[in-house]
């Protein structure tokens, strides 16, 4: 029981991190309205940024934090221009081979650039574990749990209250409405890219000092893994997302008790699979943007 | 000259245009439209004698992986090509068909001949498990279940050490034998794989001119008007992924015994995306761009061999490259939804139209 409901912590802070990888995502695919391949490798930017920034500075988190999000939203930029702006009015595949040709060059250029093996991550955050009955917790856990809590609600403070915020959900609802109301909705759908970018950048440097390691290949299961958080919400509903990246890193963590460790990424698609056939457009009955 | 685009300048595609109305042009093609079987023939009877002008199994070798990869290409071309269904997880049906394969082979003992049909219905079977839970959504679930089925396909190969003898693979696959006759060399392989590959091609050229490929291809163009029109969409995407799977199903069950040993490593997801920059580069919705494709690439990445990494690198440019200016592929249906790229006249005249990705 004890191993159980400790693994229950790990998967909260993991599903913790998955969340911010959803919440990204849905971001990204409620803006743009097209379905993207590379949000893996924008995570994966994220954690090298972070890496190296670590390396100059120290254990500057914060700095880390700033660095990651703006490197991965600098990445988002360059995904919109190539594969989203010729395509609004293209075919849905267009675009989307685009993206997948897009990760294919970000993931082999990192395993250029950043070699293609395992990198150790500096300790960021000092191991200390706190024991509260049988739950034993990390600080590191808590670090990573307050950070994604901050990062929605920062989120959420954004789309609610301020004008930008707005506009974001305007063009995620209806984007020809919004073009005759006076948004300039190919530099919204720009920013809200980045925005959502930046924000998986941030999940890569949660998810590169929670494992300790980094690789330039560890984007593809992860952007599967926002998109299987992602389709809980129809793939556009924020807080749904959020959830089902909570889930996913619940139920993964709970099942590889069960079984061995090697089967983890089998939940997440057991996970989506499950989802897409109770529940294919999400849980989410408001209207909203169609992908 | 007519103008075919909106753009100021004389692009490739209008020179392209202008000499297809020249009269040199029509003259070969329609030499080409009546002489067809013959010259097909005279290709195949040439591909038949060719290993006996070379006696390097190196570049024997090489064609083989290009037939294999055109019958790969060419089963993911059924599914994404015609029907416009979006699968990914073609490295996977290739993972269970070699693996089937391999499982019979040595564990059952059993005649190539009798697991080549069986490796790839049980290939089918599996592909429409893979199809079921998404018939009825829009095509980009269907990529990622694919996707992930890829994964699971891989994983369950890795980790099911009694079946799959998991990391260390399964070694030893016996050679097909022929009327007494062991097919073993490359040389001998080479017959083989051509006569698979040309199977391949007129079965499916069969296929898409009958009622059933005419089928899939309404769906492809619009769906919503196939089934108004009495198609039954579901039933027809299903049949269509279980066709493309069955094939890639026969490709992994004739390729595990030419390798003699296979592993999970064979069937990562980058073998995945091979398949498909093949087939986006060679073309989508005709027969003979995922062969062009298959050539093309086979012959880049020899020609790439030295500068080892950089060829996914050119791989990922080359999709991108044919996104951005021929989204169809070289030698894709260029009359069709594939071929359709951003903003162009026939969009915006063109009402308002939802297409499925």
């Amino acid at each position: 029981m004890d191993y159980f409901l400790n693994q229950l912590i790990n998967g909260i802070c993991q599903g913790a991190i998955y969340a911010l990888m959803a919440i990204g995502y849905s971001v990204v695919v409620g803006v743009v309205g097209m379905v993207t391949f590379t949000h893996g490798e924008v995570i994966m930017i994220g954690a090298f940024a972070a890496y190296y920034m670590f390396f100059l500075s120290g254990n500057q988190i914060l700095l880390g934090l700033v660095v990651s999000f703006l490197a991965s939203g600098v990445l988002g930029y360059f995904v919109y221009k190539v594969c989203y702006e010729r395509f609004f009015n293209a075919p849905r595949h267009v675009s989307l081979l685009c993206t997948i040709g897009f990760s294919m060059l970000i993931k082999n250029l990192g395993q250029i650039i950043f070699g293609p093996n395992q990198k150790p991550m500096l300790d960021v955050v000092q191991q200390n574990f706190f024991k509260i009955g049988v739950v034993q917790i990390s600080q590191l856990q808590i670090v990573i749990i307050l950070t994604v809590v901050i990062m929605a609600s920062l989120l959420s403070i954004v789309f609610n209250k301020t004008k930008f915020g707005i506009m974001l959900k305007a063009v995620s609802q209806d984007k020809t409405a919004s073009y005759m109301v006076g948004i300039d909705v190919k530099k919204v759908a720009m920013l809200g890219n980045c925005l959502g970018c930046g924000l998986g950048g941030i999940a890569g440097l949660l998810l590169a000092i929670y494992y300790q390691t980094l690789q330039a290949t560890m984007g593809g299961p992860l952007g599967m893994k926002a998109f299987a958080s992602s389709v809980l919400g129809g793939l556009t509903d924020v807080r749904f997302s959020a959830l089902g990246g909570l889930c996913i890193g619940i139920i993964e963590n709970l099942g590889i008790t069960i079984s061995s460790a090697s089967f983890r990424d089998m939940f997440a698609f057991g996970f989506l699979i499950l989802v897409l056939i109770i529940r294919p457009q999400g849980f989410v009955s408001k209207k909203g943007a169609k992908v | 000259m007519k103008r075919t685009s909106d753009s100021k300048w004389v692009t490739p595609a209008m020179l392209i245009a202008s000499y297809k109305k020249s009269p040199q042009a029509q003259a070969i093609e329609r030499f080409y439209h009546k002489h067809r079987t013959v010259l097909m023939l005279i290709l195949i009877a040439f591909l038949c004698i060719f290993p006996f002008f070379t006696n390097k199994s190196y570049v024997l070798g090489v064609i083989c992986r290009i037939f294999l990869y055109s019958i790969l290409a060419g089963a993911l071309n059924t599914i994404n090509g015609y029907s416009g269904q979006f699968c990914l997880g073609i490295a996977g049906f290739f993972c269970v068909g070699a693996y089937s394969e391999a499982i019979l082979a040595t564990a059952a003992k059993m005649n190539f001949w009798v697991i080549l049909p069986i490796a790839g219905l049980l290939t089918a079977a599996i592909g429409l498990l893979v199809a079921l839970p998404t018939l009825k959504m829009q095509g980009i679930y269907l990529a990622i279940v694919t996707l992930g089925f890829s994964e699971i396909a891989r994983l369950i190969a890795l980790n099911w050490t009694s079946l799959t003898g998991g990391p260390m693979g399964i070694k030893g696959i016996p050679v097909p034998v022929i009327f007494g006759f062991a097919i073993r060399s490359t040389r001998h392989f080479y017959y083989l794989y051509l006569a698979v590959a040309i199977l391949f091609l007129v079965v499916t050229s069969r296929v898409i001119r009958s009622r059933i490929g005419r089928a899939w291809m309404s769906i492809r163009e619009d769906q919503l008007a196939a089934k108004s029109l009495g198609v039954y969409t579901s039933r027809y995407k299903a049949l269509n992924f279980m066709y493309g799977a069955f094939w890639a199903g026969i490709a992994g069950a004739i390729y595990a015994p030419y390798v003699r040993f296979i592993d999970s490593t064979y069937f990562t997801l980058d073998e995945g995306w091979n398949i498909l920059s093949m087939m986006i580069i060679g073309g989508q919705g005709t027969l003979v761009g995922p062969i062009v494709g298959s050539v093309i690439v086979n012959y880049l990445t020899e020609l790439l061999r030295p500068i080892g990494q950089w060829r996914l690198v050119a791989y990922a440019l080359l999709i991108i490259v044919m996104m951005w200016w021929r989204p169809q592929g070289l030698a894709g249906a260029s009359n069709s939804i594939v071929a359709v790229k951003g903003d162009t006249k026939l969009r915006k005249n063109s009402p308002r139209k939802e297409v499925q990705a």
